[in-house]
């Protein structure tokens, strides 16, 4: 059949049947792309994700001003056809600051997940998976880590640790871990009665080996889809800690320091606090849309995850 | 009533977690702890006093204790920033907290009579317009940063409009009416889609079934028998809510300017008054705490099966 008829989906379905896709991991991802590509949550969310990763990575290249770039002749003026987002009170070019903001967002966001992810993974892992005593101490933490408010913690850290980008980083990490942990020990916790774990420890396999090809690969949709939304949340605490000025220091431009800069100008120049606020909301969206798409792909009964 | 004690002691170590960090907030900052309690500049002497009136000399578990033993007679410590004569936080935070709980009471009260009705409206009308447009307001204020919400409404109604002065706290009722708009609906988007989905699950029970069977009229089903139970988890989830409040409390009162707990404290930061920060820390988290810990027994009440279970 000519391949330019087919629909882009059908499309996609063909190249991966030609795949040979038998079994394994190949066999996984190929399933998760034909049913991710059906969901309109995850495609709408991972084209706003790729979008901004891809400002991100090529704003450098990109044909803008220099963010940090002042000019007197042009402080405070609105959109036009050479500032399209206007420009703030030192002249700065806001479309480009936009522009850069994003690395600052999408880094944080990422570091401060995958060290939560790290942080909560390995706890959890070995909590639910060894239980006893070790269980009862990890769970007992993570259940107070889990009850105190993140973006309270992350405050009372950032305004201890000083403001500056790793301390931000650090400060959501440390407040953010114990969802990931509690995660994975539940999983852990089933995954560990299950006959293949079983089967492997009769077959003389070592704790570490089951834990990481057994137990671990089983927790990996729930962690997937958990990821995606603590991105968006680690994004909203690094914006709001920036915005009360604990967060993210300049001549780093953050959204969330644009607008705790912007918020004074904004009777006068409201596009300084405006586009910086647009690029949070689609940011948010974008991982918050992924988010609640995978979770309805990968695992339905994950609903009560979040409400 | 084990269930309760049993939440009760749980709360006991969260509580003891809390003051630990907020106390080593103190020592968490870059260099010695003394500098952030003293003015810029200050002489040798003046830390050495500072150092003195602080117990910093002692052991750390000896200046926990003492901080532990202040705490138990509601002694916050004394502001090293705010005037010339230093002010007890206690003091400081008693007079500001009652601006925050308003602002929170009436934020709590706009998300539930915005959240509840919605929710139940999406539920009935699923996959049709109605319930597709809902479910797109919830997920975008949901993602909307509510300092940027907030910053909408000021343009918008006082800047625009003219209508409300929404700066400060002087001035009546119309200046409270923005930031617990801008508090309200970023957790009316919560309440909505869980309301829906309670709703969802409820309007598919038997009981509900027998009952159109039966011929009762549906609004009759709806209002007088699903509700009931279909509502009772989104309430019973306030107590949670708090924590998303008490953190957002922080946010808005900044925005507007609202003299809470939350403008104190982010006011405190800038002017690196350390003590207050730690108070305002403390109470928000006890706040917290407290919420977590009704939630947890209003639920067992209502619902047996999780006392029993």
């Amino acid at each position: 059949m000519n391949q330019a008829r087919l629909s882009p989906r059908k499309r996609l379905n063909d190249t991966l049947t030609q795949w040979k896709m038998i079994g394994g991991f190949r066999q996984s991802v190929a399933d998760f792309i034909e049913r991710g590509s059906r969901n309109m949550m995850v495609v709408i969310g991972s084209t706003i994700i790729v979008t901004l990763i891809a400002f991100a990575l090529l704003a450098p290249v990109l044909p803008i001003i220099d963010p940090t770039l002042q000019n007197p002749y042009e402080e405070g003026k609105g959109p036009s056809e050479n500032h399209w987002f206007g420009t703030d009170t030192l002249g700065r070019d806001v479309f480009s600051r936009v522009i850069w903001g994003s690395r600052i967002s999408l880094l944080v966001g990422t570091v401060a997940v995958l060290f939560s992810l790290l942080i909560g993974t390995s706890l959890g892992l070995t909590a639910g998976y060894f239980g006893g005593k070790i269980d009862y101490l990890i769970s007992g933490t993570i259940d107070l880590f889990w009850t105190f408010p993140a973006f309270l913690l992350a405050l009372a850290l950032a305004a201890a640790l000083g403001p500056s980008l790793s301390n931000v980083m650090l400060a959501i990490s440390v407040s953010y871990w114990a969802g990931f942990a509690r995660l994975v020990r539940g999983q852990a916790l089933t995954v560990r009665e299950r006959l293949f774990v079983e089967a492997s420890r009769a077959l003389g396999a070592r704790n570490s080996r089951i834990m990481f090809t057994h137990v671990l690969p089983n927790c990996l949709a729930p962690l997937i889809v958990w990821a995606s939304i603590g991105v968006a949340d680690a994004i909203t605490i690094e914006s709001s800690l920036s915005f009360l000025g604990v967060g993210t220091q300049p001549p780093a431009a953050s959204w969330g320091y644009m607008l705790y800069r912007g918020k004074t100008y904004i009777g006068e120049a409201p596009w300084i606090a405006a586009f910086p606020g647009i690029a949070i909301l689609v940011a948010i969206l974008g991982f918050n849309l992924l988010g609640d798409g995978l979770r309805d792909v990968l695992d339905p009964r994950l609903k009560g995850l979040r409400r | 009533m084990s269930y309760v004690i049993r939440k009760l002691l749980l709360a006991i170590p969260i509580v003891i977690l809390a003051t630990f960090v907020v106390f080593l907030m103190l020592y968490l900052t870059p260099g010695d702890p003394v500098s952030a309690l003293s003015p810029p500049h200050a002489t040798a002497e003046q830390l050495d006093k500072i150092r003195e009136e602080w117990g910093l000399l002692d052991p750390p578990w000896v200046q926990y204790g003492r901080f532990l033993w202040r705490l138990g007679h509601g002694d916050l410590g004394t502001s090293v920033g705010f005037g010339t004569v230093d002010e007890s936080v206690s003091w400081l935070i008693a007079q500001k907290l009652p601006n925050t709980l308003m602002l929170m009471g009436l934020g709590l009260a706009i998300s539930y009579t915005m959240g509840i009705p919605l929710g139940i409206l999406a539920a009935l009308k699923q996959n049709k317009a109605a319930d597709r447009l809902i479910m797109v307001f919830t997920l975008v204020t949901y993602a909307m940063p509510s300092f940027w919400l907030g910053l909408l409404f000021l343009l918008l109604f006082s800047n625009y409009l003219g209508w409300l002065h929404a700066e400060g706290t002087s001035g009546g009722i119309g200046n409270i009416i923005l930031p617990a708009m801008t508090l309200g609906i970023g957790n009316a988007a919560l309440t909505t889609r869980m309301m829906r989905s309670s709703m969802l699950e409820v309007i598919r029970m038997d009981h509900i079934t027998q009952l159109r069977s039966r011929g009762i009229p549906e609004r009759e089903v709806i209002f007088k028998h699903a509700l009931k139970n279909a509502v009772l988890p989104v309430i019973t989830v306030i107590g949670l809510d708090i924590g998303w409040f008490v953190g957002g409390a922080v946010v808005v009162e900044t925005v507007f300017t609202w003299q809470g707990i939350g403008y104190l404290m982010t006011e405190a930061i800038n002017r690196t008054d350390f003590p207050v920060v730690q108070g305002c820390i403390l109470v928000m988290a006890l706040f917290v705490i407290i919420g977590n810990l009704a939630a947890d027994i209003f639920y067992a009440y209502v619902d047996p099966r999780v006392r029993l279970g």
